[in-house]
């Protein structure tokens, strides 16, 4: 009996030394790189005469096919390389720490890229540390600006270009949406009250409230707004968005990464409706009726295309500058594809409309995150 | 909402995340009443929650005719694997300290750090690079719902209505496995002498009893509950897995030591608590409670009450409170 606990006890000892992590490679080439990957990286095209230059992409603590940030840009990245002909790669650092951050933008320049683009606010510091010893190197960080540890200096090098979001606009379409289509019990489960999240939601009670007073109904919204300080699935989440559900609430906006996944559980037992972020999510389940979405894809694919075009120059209007994209720019909106839109009455049409009047600046979505938007619909701050 | 339909609910929610707590708890017992503290059981959790969805999925995607013809016999299969790696993994534990006789707090704490990292590293080997979730939300098996017990979801009673608003398999295999717990602690000649092993394993080694093995028994029994418990966590919590349970290993350690090492009242510890955590979430919409406006982080007050309510209860139950007398000690022969 002894022997087989002791050989039992050996295998689960094997398994999990086999089980251990592999060490990371950093350096990854996109046409070297093992067959798993859903990302579509079709080898590089033959360098056309005259065509010189690389970009390189760093990514922050996931991967290539996140579905969300990483992917959003690397698709940016892998469409640019298509169209120009420019080599592209991708790297990963070893760890989630400013130092391998740090490490791997200096690989990425020593494997000669003449780009860098940075995925993810957590690059605000490392950009801030490297930007001004690589004059030649261009660097494209995307939602964030390079500040100190403390925040207390920003500084954007003329070699760098800063891409934002108004998420707030995104964050309205999904609320006029949800009160046009007949929604009146309207929910937002944010994860952390990071910019990004709240301009999300602010956004979202500003365009419930808009729509409530174009549509008349304005006494019968009612919105409630919490922050569950989590980005992942957890039992408070699914039991408050439960009660939310329970109590009446119709659909929620989950604004929060993995925390989506116990708004849909919740949802499910309810029978109710959710609101995906950041990217098209409707493929995670059918239960989700729109998402507020930020082009992560286009943007990076577009101000490559500048870099590209200025010969490897930030041109002016980008050198040092942070660009702040919205509808204007086609930079954040609803998918209108058939099979991600699952609204009945609120038509993509009306959609159109909406989004031309807020491109123009026709209707002005603030962007302040310091207090509530003052609204006229019943707001429950949770 | 009707009062009723609120209670209803809370109810149902309370039941849903007492399950994951009493069969973790109830594990936790098992391996402390033989003398081996099992710290690890949040990494068991999120081992055996690992295997069971990546079987769940499994048998969705490859078998999924099959599998939607037998939904329960399907959970029950993930329910199987997942007990089946918990208690794998928590041989680990025994290895380190019952064989090596290492100290247990701190190969528990080993475990707890291995099994997210594994997790990840497992999770992207099957699903592919940078993959950090395992969504099963289009597993629609994996709920017991109303319509498929062959009742009418329109014409229920309330009470039918909440019973099977959140029922997984696990639910009535936890109060199956709790009954079990109960005659195998208490009613067989194998729980006596796994008490006689936590409580002076000198004595029972000198009656013939091979205290090695009953204390492997414990860790194993505690992997095999644990494993279980991390996969009704991770399906009570939301549609996908994400390498974590959220501490409820953590939480299930505090519930057992409210519960006395006693499975009965690991039960009551374990609802008691469940609780209290969804009272805290239904807070929000339940009329009659203050709702404390114009403090900051108002919304966090009643999620503090069950650990604040645990703590003044051990306070005034303390001195009842008795652990098994050998756990934590490596049992040694040579002291006999």
């Amino acid at each position: 009996m002894k022997k087989i606990i002791a050989l039992l006890v050996v295998l689960a000892l094997i398994f999990a030394l086999v089980a251990c992590p592999a060490p990371e490679e950093p350096v990854v080439d996109p046409e070297t790189d093992d067959p798993n990957i859903d990302v579509d990286v079709t080898p590089v095209p033959e360098i056309p005469d005259g065509v010189s230059g690389k970009v390189a992409l760093v990514t922050d603590v996931g991967d290539i096919d996140d579905k969300s940030f990483n992917q959003g840009t690397w698709e940016g990245v892998v469409a640019f390389g298509e169209a120009t002909g420019v080599e592209y790669k991708y790297f990963r650092p070893s760890e989630d720490a400013d130092e391998a951050r740090i490490e791997t933008i200096r690989n990425a320049i020593d494997d000669g890229a003449t780009a860098v683009v940075c995925p993810g606010f957590l690059f605000e510091t490392a950009i801030y540390a490297v930007q001004g010893d690589y004059p030649d190197v261009n660097f494209l960080l995307i939602d964030g600006e390079p500040h100190t540890e403390d925040y207390a200096t920003y500084f954007t090098a003329p070699n760098t270009h800063n891409i934002l979001f108004k998420e707030e606009q995104a964050g309205y379409f999904a609320g006029w949406a949800a009160v046009m289509d007949g929604f009146t019990k309207l929910g937002f489960c944010g994860g952390m009250d990071v910019p990004a999240v709240v301009r999300y939601g602010f956004g979202y009670v500003q365009g419930a409230n808009d729509a409530a007073k174009e549509k008349g109904n304005v006494d019968d919204i009612e919105l409630k707004y919490w922050y569950s300080g989590v980005f992942w699935p957890t039992d408070d989440v699914k039991a408050k968005m439960a009660s939310w559900y329970g109590s009446g609430t119709e659909v929620v906006f989950a604004c929060g990464g993995g925390l989506l996944f116990s708004v849909i559980a919740a949802a499910e037992e309810a029978g109710a409706k959710v609101i995906g972020v950041d990217v098209d999510q409707s493929a995670e389940s059918d239960l989700i009726i729109t998402s507020a979405m930020k082009g992560l894809t286009y943007s990076t694919h577009m101000s490559l295309l500048a870099l590209f075009e200025n010969d490897w120059v930030w041109p002016a209007d980008f050198a040092g500058q942070t660009a702040n994209l919205g509808a204007a720019d086609n930079a954040v909106g609803l998918p209108t594809a058939a099979g991600s839109w699952r609204l009945s009455t609120f038509s993509v049409a009306d959609y159109e409309a909406i989004f031309a009047k807020v491109a123009a600046g026709e209707i002005a979505v603030s962007n302040s995150i310091d207090a509530p938007p003052t609204v006229d619909i019943a707001v429950k701050y949770e | 909402m009707s009062f009723f339909d609120l209670v209803a609910n809370i109810g149902s929610e309370t039941v849903l995340f007492a399950v994951p707590l009493l069969l973790v708890a109830l594990g936790g017992m098992f391996s402390e009443r033989g003398g081996i503290i099992n710290i690890a059981l949040e990494g068991i959790m999120v081992v055996g929650a690992l295997v069971g969805c990546i079987v769940m999925i499994t048998l969705h995607e490859h078998m999924g005719v099959w599998s939607a013809a037998n939904p329960e016999l399907a959970m029950l299969i993930s329910v199987g694997a997942a007990a089946i790696s918990g208690l794998v993994y928590s041989l680990l534990l025994g290895f380190a300290s019952i064989h090596l006789r290492a100290d247990q707090t701190i190969g528990g704490t080993a475990l707890n750090m291995l099994a997210p990292a594994a997790a990840i590293v497992v999770t992207w080997a099957v699903y592919g690079r940078g993959q950090t979730s395992i969504n099963f939300g289009n597993v629609a098996w994996r709920r017991i719902t109303l319509a498929r017990v062959g009742g009418d979801p329109e014409t229920a009673g309330i009470f039918l209505r909440s019973v099977f608003k959140s029922m997984y398999v696990t639910t009535p295999l936890a109060i199956i496995l709790l009954v079990l717990a109960i005659i195998l602690l208490y009613k067989t000649r194998f729980g006596l002498r796994l008490r006689a092993c936590g409580e002076h394993p000198q004595a029972a080694d000198s009656v013939g009893i091979n205290v090695y093995k009953m204390r492997y028994a414990g860790v194993a029994i505690s992997g095999f509950l644990a494993g279980i418990g991390g996969l009704a966590f991770t399906l009570a919590a939301g549609t996908a897995y994400q390498s974590t349970v959220a501490g409820y290993g953590f939480l299930a350690l505090s519930v057992m030591i409210f519960g006395n090492w006693k499975p009965m009242n690991i039960a009551g510890a374990a609802l008691f608590f469940a609780l209290f955590k969804v009272m805290g979430n239904y807070a929000g919409v339940i009329p009659f409670l203050p709702s404390f406006e114009g403090i900051k982080f108002n919304a966090w007050i009643y999620n503090i009450l069950p650990y604040v309510v645990t703590m003044f209860l051990l306070v005034l139950t303390s001195k009842r409170s008795r652990a098994p007398k050998a756990e934590g000690i490596p049992y040694d022969k040579s002291t006999r």
